[in-house]
């Protein structure tokens, strides 16, 4: 509608019979913009691919160390659900009262399974792993316990905690083992990664920001004139900012599926090597590279950051072109 | 249509471009507004436009009070004024079909619609043969003429022109002169700066001459009765 001459049909929506009508024009400008936008791209590649790079490269490493802290949190998680609580029993003890003990704890509610590791079998398989067998002969008696491996039903390091405790205070028992120290200190510094991982992210991202903002910029600046002559024939700025807008939205695109092909190859690269080393570690492990969803992140975190790297440049830079 | 009522227009540093302007334009008046380059001519133009404000009194179109319009609301007032400039102010990397349609463009129309109506605008300034050249292939009176057809084509109640035969030879200075006639004789308001006395001397219209800023005079002009 026009402002100062009521009546006067001006634009296209005047003339559009229905809502849906207007919508699908809308829609249908939208696109033709955001197409134009990648053409303009396609017209400067260097620059275009200069930029790209950038906003991939910084957006790799935090994905690379998402992967990575993901991955050490599986490693945690598996052992997790190994808990066992060791019970090294007094010595003397006769083959009747590990009998009675081993049923009176597989009566337990809290546990879920009880092993027995005879003395004499743990003697014969240490002789043989260690390589101190002639050492070991020289010893007038055995001098390792009877010892009883308990699984406890809970998985929780708390509760596994607990049964130690309990489990200390049992008839027979010199000593109940719980090792999970080990644990805690990987689940602390997994989580340690976790946060250096957020910081690095936001300090790339924020550079990767700055790029955007920088490129756009100096898009708006070469088209000066062309923004001053839009201006004198009624375009409003989010007109005007529009392409810019896509522009930046199809750099970060770009930039998000750089960092995801990086990445991908980065894992390939490493894979033997990782594979070597679970392989001494005799682990089923297997390394998880980026799902389905996390890729789609990757990209949106890309276009989100293309989009308002752009628009903080669009927001002062257009604003200020006035014929 | 429109009006200035004691309109001035200082510059920071004290420069009085326009002091205590007045005048009316009526609807479909056709007039010329002469004087040497720095009398305020295209002052008077910037604040019909928008580009600039005001220093004080008001200019007022069809009644609204441009003091009124906030800085959202520029880009309308502008749709419905057409304005032509001296450098005709295309954009050079554009062929004149997309330079033509850049105002329908931006008011959102595509397709058969919006061709139809550059086309027209093209055929009323006689370059339809034209449509798929580039600016920079066309002659000074062609450009000018696209710089016209762009500010028409979406038949503005309103027409603008700041010194349009600037860069031309009498001859094609005359026949830009004709198609801003020909508008004006389908009911568009027109004001014309131009320091072309010669030319515009020759045309019965009515002519306001600036000095200084300041309105000497307002009607026509001696002489101009007898051709």
């Amino acid at each position: 509608m026009s402002l100062l001459f009521s009546g006067r049909q001006s634009g296209a929506a005047d003339s559009a019979p229905g809502v849906l009508q207007q919508l699908l024009m809308w829609l249908l400008s939208h696109l033709r913009q955001a197409v134009f936008s990648l053409g303009e791209l396609w017209r400067t590649p260097v620059w275009t691919l200069v930029t790209v790079v950038v906003l991939g490269i910084s957006m790799t490493l935090p994905a690379t160390l998402h992967v990575l802290v993901k991955n050490l949190q599986e490693v945690s998680e598996h052992y997790d659900q190994s808990f066992e609580v060791s019970l090294f029993l007094q010595s003397g003890i006769n083959q009747t009262d590990i009998a009675t003990l081993v049923t009176l704890l597989q009566s337990d509610p809290e546990i879920e399974k009880v092993r027995l590791i005879d003395r004499n079998a743990a003697m014969a398989e240490f002789r043989q792993a260690s390589g101190f067998g002639e050492a070991i002969a020289l010893l007038e008696e055995n001098p390792l316990p009877d010892v009883l491996l308990v699984t406890p039903k809970n998985n929780s390091p708390l509760a596994a905690e607990a049964l130690q405790g309990r489990l200390q205070k049992e008839k027979f028992v010199e000593l109940a083992k719980l090792d999970i120290s080990w644990l805690e200190r990987l689940a602390a510094l997994t989580a340690l990664a976790q946060q250096l991982v957020y910081g690095i992210a936001l300090l790339l991202l924020c550079g990767a920001l700055l790029v955007i903002g920088n490129t756009i910029r100096l898009m708006i600046m070469d088209k000066k004139a062309e923004i001053e002559v839009m201006k004198l024939v009624g375009a409003t700025d989010s007109f005007i900012q529009r392409p810019f807008l896509y522009t930046g939205l199809w750099l970060g695109l770009f930039g998000g599926f750089i960092a995801f092909a990086t990445v991908e190859l980065l894992l390939y690269w490493l894979s033997s090597g990782i594979a070597r080393v679970t392989e001494l570690y005799q682990s089923s492990f297997s390394l998880h590279v980026l799902s389905l969803k996390e890729i789609g992140w990757l990209m949106l975190a890309g276009m989100l950051l293309g989009w308002s790297g752009s628009y903080l440049a669009v927001r002062s830079h257009i604003r200020a072109i006035e014929p | 249509m429109l009006v200035f009522e004691q309109v001035s227009k200082s510059y920071p540093g004290g420069f009085v471009a326009l002091d205590r302007v007045s005048f009316e334009l009526g609807k479909g008046e056709l007039a010329f507004l002469t004087g040497h380059s720095g009398a305020g001519k295209s002052t008077m133009l910037k604040l019909i436009s928008l580009i600039e404000r005001p220093s004080a009194g008001r200019v007022v179109i069809n009644g609204i009070d441009l003091a009124d319009v906030g800085r959202r609301q520029v880009p309308y007032v502008r749709r419905d004024i057409g304005m032509i400039f001296q450098d005709h102010r295309l954009l050079m990397n554009h062929s004149v079909f997309d330079n033509v349609a850049l105002p329908l463009v931006i008011e959102g129309y595509s397709g058969r619609d919006m061709t139809r109506r550059v086309h027209a605008a093209l055929d009323q300034v006689g370059l339809l043969d034209k449509a798929r050249c580039l600016p920079a292939t066309l002659s000074g009176g062609e450009a000018q003429r696209v710089g016209i057809a762009r500010a028409v084509v979406n038949k503005p109640p309103l027409l603008l022109a700041d010194e349009p035969t600037g860069n031309l030879d009498p001859e094609l200075s005359r026949d830009v002169m004709r198609v801003f006639e020909a508008f004006n004789q389908s009911g568009v308001s027109v004001l014309i700066a131009s320091h072309d006395l010669a030319l515009i001397a020759r045309m019965r219209y009515r002519i306001m001459s600036l000095k200084n800023g300041r309105m000497i005079h307002d009607g026509l002009i001696q002489g101009q009765e007898s051709v």
